[in-house]
This record gives structure tokens, C-alpha cells and sequence, in this order.
């Protein structure tokens, strides 16, 4: 393992349609441990696609993808315990609707980790302490809001204590006087150290917290660079004109 | 005045006399010669065969709407190989008996077990839960697939993503969900299969409807026997369906 690389992409490509439709055409991409990495581009770009592959919910045609040195793509690697290391926050939630808060948390650490009941529900009442929703904890999504169920999505992923954590658009599924709540928690991991993955249209956000963004197009890598240079000093033509209509 | 007090005489009269009609048919039909018991042990044959056709069926119907939605998720990203082919055929399997079992009814079905495939056995009961139980299975499938397909796509990302494989993604998060979304689609299945069963009388089985028509020969009075066997089937539907009722409140918890 050189340069302690936590994740490691090699020429990832993602066809549909026999190679009609080349969503990731070719990212290579190396995150370390610690870094926080946003990825902006318009939609269509592949963004999504991109993260979604780094835990193999999407699955590339070609490339590879390694978590700490293991190569992921290789059909012999257990996913499913390299998937435990990888935390995702989705747009629209995903919280399971049939089960408290609590249950929502606890679920995968007791079943996947053998977690007793009381050590999983220990942690996750402390997790909800920290993003503020103790007193939810016997609630059911359905009766929370859009940022209160967003952070208890982020919350459920760390209660596996992943290695990273993958986040596609988490604030844009939300009413706009909830988006703060939930990047102040975002905010307070990356200032913990968490390796973040944050595919998103907040560009505050990235100014603020990135350590390189990443802006693709057409499936590939067009620029990056620290937050200073793609906004302040964007290279590439079309940088300047995705940030021109977004700024 | 008169006029109208005969009429009212009469009337009661006319009540009276249909009362003890009344009451000499059902001593007739239940009382003598303890006839009641063919209800009774009729009653009985029909809540076994309902109760194991109806766990039998479950089960066949949950596997079968596994293999059929994981084909349909899952079939386009295998990689090919063994596994892959394997699976096809099961499904294919899968599909001819939902099609075979949809396509022809269960009175047929019931005689084709019971005097071709089970020709040598005698317990007709058995023959009878099975075919009842493969054949509710077929119904049972459906519904639970498409209870399994009406849950969002991400409920299953983020139970892979947080780690669980495909059979605990299934397992804990997507049935749970599809079961309470199925319920009452799987309540109509359950009421459907316990009137079927009326039709055990085909291959010899005394069942509740078979009951009736045994006292209805000996007595020949239809009225009776028949109505009595209607009353017994609507007041289980009732109960079944008032349980499920619970059930489904109970179930619906999580969304208030």
C-alpha cells in the first residue's frame, strides 16, 4: 500500500447499452485517509454513478476499485464485508420505515457485527445524542422531518464505524431551511477526521470543507484541485461554465 | 276493523305455524339421530385442510416470489457460469407452475392429485391439503411479488450498503415491509382458499359442505342443512377477516 491510499480507482468505466451510453468513461482517483473529496458537475455527469461504484452498488464495466489495498471489482472479494467499512447517506434517505429510529441504528451493527443489544443501543443513543435527535429514538421515520431523517441516516452508517463515508446529494431531497442543519453534520465529521466522499450541488459546502473537489462531465475527471483553484481559478472551459451558472 | 283483525290473526297464525316448520326441520335435519355431528366433524375436515393448505401455500408462495423478483433484480448483472443457468431453470420452473396452476381450476386440480398422482394413497386429507396448498401457493407468489416489487429500490441499497447480503437485505428490510403492504390482498387469498375447500366433497372428503349435503340426503330438506353450512362459512370469513383487521392496525404503527 503506498502513500496510505484508502481508496483507489483505476480507469473505472460504467457502459450501458453495449457502450452506447458511457457513463463513467475512465476515472482514476485516489483518496486518502482522512481526505475529504467533493465532487460537483452537472447532472448527467456521473457523479452519482461514480460514487455509487465505490461500494459496488453500481457495478463497472471495467476497472478497478480498491479499499485498502483489496481490490473490490474481483468477484472472489467479499462485498458485503468491505461494504461494512463504507458508510453511504443517500438523496432520499433510506431509512427503514417499518422500525424505530433506534432499530434503524442498531439493526446492522447487532446482525453484522454481533453486536449485543445493549452495546449497539448504547452507541446509537450516543450517536443520536451528537446530531441531536436522542428524543426520536423510539419514533419512526415517517414522523420525522426531512433533516432530522437525514441525520439519522448519517448517523445509522456511522454506527458501523466505517473507514469512509459515501454521501450522493444528501441535502437535495431537502426544504431549504433544513439543508444547514444537515451539512453542520457533515461538517463536524470531516472536522473529526472521517474520509468523506460528498457528491453535491452545496458549493458553499465544498469551499468550506473540501480538501480537493472533483468536477466531472461526461463521465470523466475534467478538473481538480484544492477549493481555491476550481473556484477561484478554474482550467478547464467547462469548469467555468458549469460554475458560472451555478455561482 | 274486522277485516283488519283477521288479517292480524292470520298473520300470527301463519307465524306460528311457520315457527314449529321451522323448528321441527331443524330437529329433523340436527337433532335426529344426531345428524348435527356431519357439521361438526365436517367443520372439522374443512379448518385442517384450510389451516396446513394455508401454511403450505405461504411458504411455497414466499419461495416462488423470491426466485421470480431476485430473476427479475438480479438476472441482467450475474455473471455467466453454472449459477447463472441454474437459475434460470428455476425460475423457468417457477413460471410453468404459476402458469399451469393459474390456467386450470382446483376442482380439477383436486381430482388430478387425488386419482392420478396420488392414485395409490388413502388419505385423501393429505392429497387434499396438498393440492389446496400447491394450488394457493401459485396466488399466494403473485401477491408477494408484487408486494416485494412496490418496495422503493433504495430500501434495498441501504440495506446493502450498510453491509447485509442479498437474503438479509430481503430477510429484514424489503418482506417486512411487503408483507404489511400485501395484507389485505393475502387476506382475500386466505378467505378464497377456505370456501374452495368446499369442493373436497369431489374426492370423498367429508368436509363441512359435504356434511350439509349428507343430512340434506337423508332428510331431503335442503333448506336446513344448506343454509346452516352458509351461516357456519360467513361467520368464519367474518372472524378471519376481523383478525386480520387487528393485524393490519397493529402493523400500521409506524406510520402514524
Amino acid at each position: 500500500m503506498k502513500d496510505n491510499f484508502l481508496i483507489e480507482t483505476r480507469d473505472v468505466k460504467k457502459y450501458y447499452k453495449d457502450g452506447t451510453i458511457k457513463a463513467l468513461d475512465g476515472v482514476s482517483l485516489s483518496i486518502k485517509q482522512g481526505e475529504v473529496i467533493v465532487i460537483i458537475g452537472p447532472s448527467g455527469s456521473g457523479k452519482s454513478t461514480f460514487l455509487r461504484s465505490l461500494n459496488l452498488l453500481e457495478v463497472p464495466t471495467s476497472g478497478t476499485i480498491m479499499l485498502e489495498g483489496v481490490d473490490i471489482t474481483d468477484p472472489k472479494t467479499d462485498i458485503n464485508l468491505h461494504r461494512q467499512k463504507m458508510g453511504m447517506v443517500f438523496q432520499h434517505f433510506n431509512l427503514f420505515p417499518h422500525m424505530t429510529i433506534l432499530k434503524n441504528l442498531t439493526i446492522a451493527p447487532m446482525k453484522l457485527h454481533k453486536e449485543s443489544r445493549e452495546k449497539a443501543e448504547k452507541k446509537a443513543m450516543e450517536l443520536l445524542e451528537r446530531v441531536g435527535l436522542a428524543d426520536r429514538a423510539k419514533a419512526y421515520p415517517a414522523q420525522l422531518s426531512g433533516g432530522q431523517k437525514q441525520r439519522v441516516a448519517i448517523v445509522r452508517a456511522l454506527a458501523m464505524n466505517p473507514e469512509v463515508m459515501l454521501f450522493d446529494e444528501p441535502t437535495s431531497a431537502l426544504d431549504p431551511e433544513m439543508v444547514g442543519e444537515v451539512l453542520e453534520v457533515m461538517k463536524e465529521l470531516a472536522k473529526n477526521g472521517m474520509t468523506m466522499v460528498v457528491v453535491t450541488h452545496e458549493m458553499g459546502f465544498a469551499k468550506e470543507v473540501a480538501d480537493r473537489v472533483i468536477f466531472m462531465d461526461e463521465g470523466k475527471i475534467m478538473e481538480t484541485g484544492t477549493p481555491e483553484e476550481i473556484f477561484d481559478n478554474p482550467k478547464n472551459e467547462r469548469t467555468k461554465a458549469f460554475l458560472s451558472k451555478v455561482l | 276493523m274486522s277485516d283488519i283483525f283477521t288479517l292480524f290473526s292470520r298473520l300470527k297464525t301463519g307465524i306460528i305455524l311457520w315457527m314449529s316448520d321451522i323448528k321441527d326441520d331443524f330437529i329433523l335435519n340436527f337433532i335426529v339421530q344426531d345428524r348435527w355431528k356431519f357439521i361438526v366433524s365436517g367443520l372439522k375436515n374443512t379448518l385442517i385442510i384450510t389451516f396446513f393448505a394455508l401454511i403450505l401455500g405461504v411458504v411455497l408462495g414466499i419461495i416462488v416470489a423470491i426466485i421470480r423478483s431476485s430473476y427479475d433484480k438480479t438476472y441482467g448483472d450475474m455473471r455467466k457460469g453454472l449459477k447463472k443457468t441454474l437459475f434460470a431453470i428455476i425460475n423457468g420452473i417457477c413460471n410453468v407452475y404459476l402458469t399451469v396452476i393459474r390456467g386450470t381450476p382446483v376442482t380439477v386440480q383436486l381430482m388430478i392429485m387425488y386419482y392420478i398422482i396420488f392414485a395409490s394413497s388413502r388419505n385423501s386429507l393429505m392429497v387434499a391439503i396438498i393440492a389446496f396448498g400447491i394450488n394457493s401457493g401459485a396466488y399466494v407468489a403473485e401477491i408477494v411479488r408484487s408486494g416485494i416489487m412496490s418496495i422503493d429500490e433504495g430500501q434495498f441499497e441501504a440495506g446493502r450498503s450498510l453491509g447485509f447480503n442479498y437474503k438479509s437485505s430481503m430477510w429484514y428490510i424489503i418482506i417486512p415491509q411487503a408483507f404489511k403492504n400485501v395484507l389485505p390482498a393475502l387476506a382475500n387469498e386466505f378467505i378464497v382458499l377456505l370456501k374452495e375447500t368446499s369442493v373436497a366433497g369431489y374426492v370423498t372428503i367429508r368436509d363441512l359442505t359435504m356434511g350439509g349435503n349428507i343430512i340434506r340426503a337423508a332428510t331431503y330438506s335442503a333448506f336446513m342443512p344448506l343454509i346452516a353450512v352458509a351461516i357456519i362459512y360467513l361467520v368464519m370469513v367474518m372472524f378471519f377477516t376481523w383478525l386480520v383487521g387487528l393485524l393490519e392496525r397493529r402493523l400500521r404503527k409506524s406510520e402514524r
